[in-house]
């Protein structure tokens, strides 16, 4: 939902970073305004998977240049455990496993760290289970993933809701959802976007990080960006998804070489 | 961040203190000589100096084994003292001990004081090669348990001792428990009578003091029939750049229907981040499930020494008797462990378990090695065993070697490995929601060694949870 | 032409293959050519053969087989006793021929195919070429198959088409002496979801061949399930080979399920070639008197975050013998695959014997592996709790059983299925008590 006078969430002006020397990103702008969603194609090692780490504080990858504001603050001021505690919250491509660790472990102790950090009160065990019971039906996921070690032995799609469950608990004001649609059933995927869509509201955005426009169809963008060799090489609304659906990549790839 | 891995895995050694105590040290070297000194200061009868000479012949013709996946430089064997002995000579009650000794136990948080002790816990102290004091006897011997150092039981209780030493462990086993049974200097005796059920942890707290001393301890545990017992035992050394060897033998004997549980929290000097110093720590420890229903538990927690070589086994050879172990081993720096177990199924029934949890950081080698044998006449027996690894950074390694010999076709055996990683991915994914990195850590080890800190005593699995955590955990850079 | 085989077993396997009609395109007779050439260098595997190790062929070169020239007759009720209601569309081959009227077919949704081998290399031959024999293996029963190579079926799932009814594939061996080679294509491109059934059974007690080929290629982000099911005679042999390719994000569960034959042998070989794949094996033999029954798997995982977890299970009887070799190869830069594979194999007598072999061979550093190997009897613990609630220790013995095969099969989506196998598997272990 575009709202031109909604306060901004994201500034990011000219980020530049690289992973062990070399460049993935050569100076991204976008501007996330609350309510809004954006949608970040484009095809393999573009750099948008990258682009999510990097506002999350990924420690694989060093900031070069450029200024990054969330909420009007320097984002790369806070630690990574800050920024989590601050509002951003990353969905990731490949959830990592914890084993040992269980799930309402993890996740309660998630959830009183980040409500503490925002000077709310914790909750105990079992107030916190009422809660995380709640929020599983968002995402008809048997609670019996309570007991199991977080994310060991979860099927793909299972980590995935694990992850939007997540999402449901930390209420952050910025998600970043890197490929949160990859290798997803169309059932798991409509349960999974259906999660998604029943979290974003007027004060929070969300930015979409997908390999496929078939999530399109049920989160729908209000911008589309295209990444390509570390920039974001055109934007636009979600009809350009489709284009890219119907035309491949190609046509904006040579398109560029072509004005290059 | 693999500096943040670092500073987390590289904790201070808190034991490394040397105790300023005047010692009685026998001259470096072994021989017959030797042997016949150490027999001779402890006032010995004919039939223990006879069982050490032949176990020293027989160790001559014998060789270091060469199999375990540890690098070290030759020991030279000559270069060690066998006897060392905190002057002035030991004292017949607690009042007498050397205060100097009192405090150096109290400063390591053992309980030597009766009044202070933990509740339920009897304490053998030992210093360098003699027990220093045991707590409890009086009150032990109320029930007829006899608890106190292998040298007094050679005279007070030498029928039992000769019986039952090294009829578990025979004293050519192998290299290193031949060299105890020639050598070994004291050690903890226990002897639980038909019937009685221990009412309190039984516990030996060994420190080695002496810069080119060796520790060779022995400990005899002996459970009549309906017998039961928990013994713990835990280790600390003062930081020398040199190393110091460790060689023990410990044998457990379960009659019918007896219960031996037997808990180990090693931190020997583990050597510094450059791998100099440390305990080689090569030790014999095996229990014998000899009667129906007889029950052997290992509980180790393993996060000294320089090297360890330790595979505490169980023979079962009583129908329906049950072998457990269950082990955490942590490797940082250049430590190098090569540890596990061996289950012998001899007997019908006979039911076995093996948790494993591996930890390697730093450029440390964790190898666990573990073998599962069913005999032919070992009809119905069945072994679980899981050994799991954890690698801490990228630059150590894990390996697991299982042996299995099923001999008897009704035999069920089960063997499942998996290696995990705590990289950064894994610490990110925490911090990606909120968690800090030392909390994460944290939350992962004691999740991955739950299964094992369940088996210890409280007092020893809160100690076990504290070992580990000053291992791994501090201030993150 | 051709050289003749070396091997006087392989020359009689390949006669007849030269009255397979030539193909519409030239590329296919070219591929049928080189296999035929290949085979003919090749010999019958032994028990030398590190893959053939514990599974001796000497019974099938006792016997001398032929293809069909005719399908043998087999009536459409006999064909509906093996009909599963919940399929979309039905293909019928009797002794490797397919028999169109015993076919039924509803509507299919858009994007779906699924037509004869012969009659797709006519109509869609640009789809079948980049696939069709190079994602199977070219070991000799598969050289065999593609040298005969013309009956089979074509699947295919065009970009997002999702098919959740199953496509049911029989294959009935009725013929005397008869040697079948069957051949399944199936291709489902970006997003797509489908399953398939192959459903392996007899017609009376016929000993024969039948040697299967099946290659899939599931490209990103698809999803395949692979249902495989063989009740043939307790004479025939049956060898079967299914190759999968895998894009990026996509997933494959195989389930297959042997209860058949004198001697079979089951390859099945996964290729992850896309990072972010998930792979689920079952596998269930049910087996007794003189039967063997060998399953051979490989996972390669060739990129990164591949998922796959396999269990295989037996349930051995009689003198019967059972074989299990598990592969799991990680690759070099195969990072954070996680990878994991039990076999449990349950001996009902003492002289039922199983050879099981999983090999796990990892080049990358970073990945979390797991296998585990059972070998055993009913647990007693479990007999005596049973046998104190009262049941006869031949009733405990036969619900345990089947409890032990029921976890595998009752993780297959179709319902009819699942009760069909479940009545086989009880009344085996019935029978076998």
């Amino acid at each position: 939902m575009i709202n031109k006078d909604a306060k901004t969430i994201l500034e990011v002006r000219d980020l530049t970073a690289t992973v062990a020397g070399v460049e993935i990103l050569k100076g991204i702008n976008l501007t996330v305004r609350a309510g809004e969603v954006h949608a970040i194609m484009g095809p393999n090692g573009s750099g948008k998977s990258t682009f999510a780490k990097v506002l999350a504080g990924h420690p694989a990858y060093t900031v070069k240049g450029g200024d990054v504001l969330f909420e009007g603050k320097d984002l790369f001021a806070l630690e990574s455990d800050e920024r989590a505690r601050a509002g951003i919250f990353l969905g990731f491509q490949y959830p990592v496993e914890i084993p040992g660790v269980t799930n309402s472990a993890f996740l309660r102790l998630a959830y009183n760290t980040v409500q503490g950090g925002r000077g709310k009160d914790e909750l105990d065990p079992l107030e916190f289970d009422d809660l995380v019971r709640e929020k599983m039906k968002l995402l008809e996921m048997n609670p019996e993933f309570l007991g199991r070690s977080v994310n060991d032995g979860f099927s793909g799609g299972e980590k995935k809701r694990n992850e939007i469950l997540q999402m449901a608990l930390l209420e952050p004001k910025l998600a970043l959802l890197d490929e949160t649609d990859s290798g997803l059933d169309i059932d798991a995927l409509r349960v999974v976007a259906g999660g998604v869509n029943k979290l974003l509201n007027a004060d929070n955005a969300c930015v979409l990080v997908t390999h496929y426009q078939r999530l399109l169809n049920y989160i729908t963008p209000d911008y589309v960006h295209v990444m390509s060799a570390g920039r974001i090489i055109r934007s636009g609304d979600r009809t350009l998804a489709l284009e890219l659906e119907e035309r491949g990549y190609d046509w904006l790839l040579d398109g560029k070489k072509a004005a290059a | 961040m693999s500096t943040v891995l670092d500073t987390l895995v590289s904790q201070p050694y808190k034991h490394g203190f040397v105790t300023d105590i005047e010692s009685e040290t026998a001259p470096k070297g072994l021989n017959e000589d030797i042997i016949r000194m150490i027999s001779a200061k402890k006032n010995e009868p004919e039939w223990l100096l006879d069982f050490r000479l032949k176990a020293y012949r027989h160790w001559l013709t014998m060789t270091e084994p060469k199999w375990p996946n540890v690098t070290y430089p030759k020991i030279d064997f000559q270069d060690i003292s066998y006897y060392a002995a905190p002057k002035p000579k030991k004292k017949q009650s607690m009042d007498e001990v050397d205060p100097e000794l009192l405090r150096t136990f109290e400063k390591l948080g053992v309980p030597v004081h009766e009044r202070a002790a933990l509740a339920g816990v009897a304490v053998d102290v030992i210093f360098d090669s003699v027990s220093v004091t045991t707590t409890y006897k009086e009150k032990l011997a109320e029930v007829g348990i006899i608890f106190c150092s292998i040298s007094e039981a050679v005279h007070n209780h030498p029928e039992l001792v000769k019986k039952y030493i090294g009829s578990v462990v025979p004293a050519g086993d192998n290299y290193y428990a031949a060299l105890n049974s020639a050598v070994f200097t004291d050690g903890s005796f226990c002897f639980i009578p038909k019937g009685v059920k221990c009412p309190m942890e039984l516990s030996t707290y060994f420190r080695i003091n002496t810069q080119d001393s060796g520790q060779f301890e022995r400990t005899l545990i002996i459970a009549e029939e309906g017998a039961q017992v928990s013994y713990l035992e835990g280790c600390t050394a003062p930081k020398f750049d040199t190393n110091q060897l460790h060689a023990a033998v410990v044998e457990l004997v379960a009659l019918d229907d007896a219960d031996i549980k037997y808990s180990t929290v090693q931190n020997w000097y583990a050597g510094d981040e450059n791998g100099k110093g440390g305990i080689y720590n090569f030790v014999t420890k095996r229990g014998l499930c000899k009667g129906r229903n007889s029950k052997i538990s290992w509980t180790q927690v393993e996060t000294g020494s320089a090297i360890t070589w330790k595979y505490p086994s169980c023979v079962l050879l009583g129908e329906n008797s049950i072998g457990e172990f269950y082990s955490v081993a942590l490797t940082n720096h250049k430590q190098q462990a090569d540890t596990g177990t061996k289950m012998i199924h001899l007997g019908k029934n006979t039911r076995s378990t093996i948790i494993s949890k591996g930890i390697s950081a730093g450029h440390s080698n964790n190898s666990y090695r573990g073998l599962v044998k069913i005999g032919a006449k070992a009809e119905g027996a069945r072994n679980f065993s899981q050994c799991d690894s954890m690698l801490i950074g990228a630059k150590c390694g894990a390996n697991t070697f299982p042996y299995i010999q099923v001999n008897n076709p009704t035999a069920k055996v089960e063997h499942e490995a998996t290696t995990s990683k705590i990289g950064e991915d894994q610490l990110f994914y925490f911090q990606s929601r909120g968690i800090g990195t030392e909390e994460a850590v944290s939350m992962i080890i004691n999740g991955f060694c739950k299964d094992v800190f369940q088996q210890l005593p409280m007092e020893f699995a809160v100690e076990a949870t504290k070992l580990l955590g000053l291992k791994l955990e501090g201030s993150v850079g | 032409m051709t050289t003749a085989a070396v091997h006087p077993y392989v020359a009689s396997l390949l006669a007849g293959s030269g009255a397979v009609p030539k193909s519409p395109a030239a590329w296919l007779d070219a591929r049928r050519a080189s296999a035929l050439e290949r085979a003919n260098a090749l010999s019958v595997p032994t028990t030398r053969d590190e893959e053939w190790r514990f599974t001796d062929l000497t019974p099938l070169t006792k016997l001398q087989l032929q293809p069909a020239a005719l399908p043998a007759p087999v009536t459409a009720e006999e064909v509906e006793a093996h009909a599963v209601p919940e399929a979309a569309v039905r293909l019928v081959f009797i002794d490797g021929i397919l028999v169109p009227q015993l076919g039924s077919s509803g509507t299919l949704p858009a994007g779906v195919t699924v037509l004869p081998l012969a009659d797709a290399l006519k109509s869609h031959a640009a789809l079948l070429e980049p696939h069709l024999t190079k994602i199977a293996g070219d070991d000799l029963f598969a050289s065999l198959n593609t040298a005969f190579l013309n009956q089979g079926v074509f699947i295919h799932f065009a970009k997002g088409a999702v098919l959740k009814a199953p496509i049911h594939l029989l294959f009935v061996a009725a013929g005397q002496n008869v040697a079948a080679h069957p051949r399944v294509l199936l291709v489902a491109e970006s997003g797509a979801e489908g399953c398939v059934i192959e459903d392996y059974v007899a017609q009376g007690e016929a000993a024969g061949l039948t040697n299967a080929v099946t290659e899939i290629a599931v490209a990103d982000n698809a999803a395949v399930r692979h249902i495989k099911l063989q009740r043939e005679s307790q004479k025939a042999f049956h060898i079967g080979s299914c190759a999968v390719t895998l894009g990026k994000d996509a997933r494959f569960v195989s389930q297959a399920v042997t209860l058949g034959a004198r001697l079979s042998r089951n390859n099945l070989a996964i290729l992850q070639q896309g990072e972010g794949v998930e792979v689920a094996i079952d596998g269930l033999a049910l087996i007794d008197g003189r039967q063997l029954a060998d399953t051979h798997t490989l996972i390669d995982h060739l990129k990164p975050h591949g998922r796959c977890e396999q269990v295989h299970k037996t349930i051995v009887g009689g003198g019967a013998h059972a074989v299990f070799n598990g592969k799991v190869f990680v690759r070099e830069g195969a990072q954070l695959t996680d990878s994991s594979q039990q076999n449990r194999n349950l001996l009902l007598s003492d002289k039922a014997h199983v050879d099981t072999k999983p090999q796990l061979e990892i080049f990358a550093d970073d990945v979390k592996c797991a296998h585990g190997a059972a070998v055993g009897q009913l647990d007693p613990d479990h007999l005596f709790y049973l046998k104190s609630r009262g049941l006869p220790e031949a009733q405990a013995r036969n619900l345990l059983t089947y409890a032990f095969g029921a976890e595998i099969i009752d993780r297959i989506p179709v319902p009819s299925l699942v009760a069909k196998l479940e009545a086989m598997v009880l009344a085996r272990t019935e029978a076998g008590a």
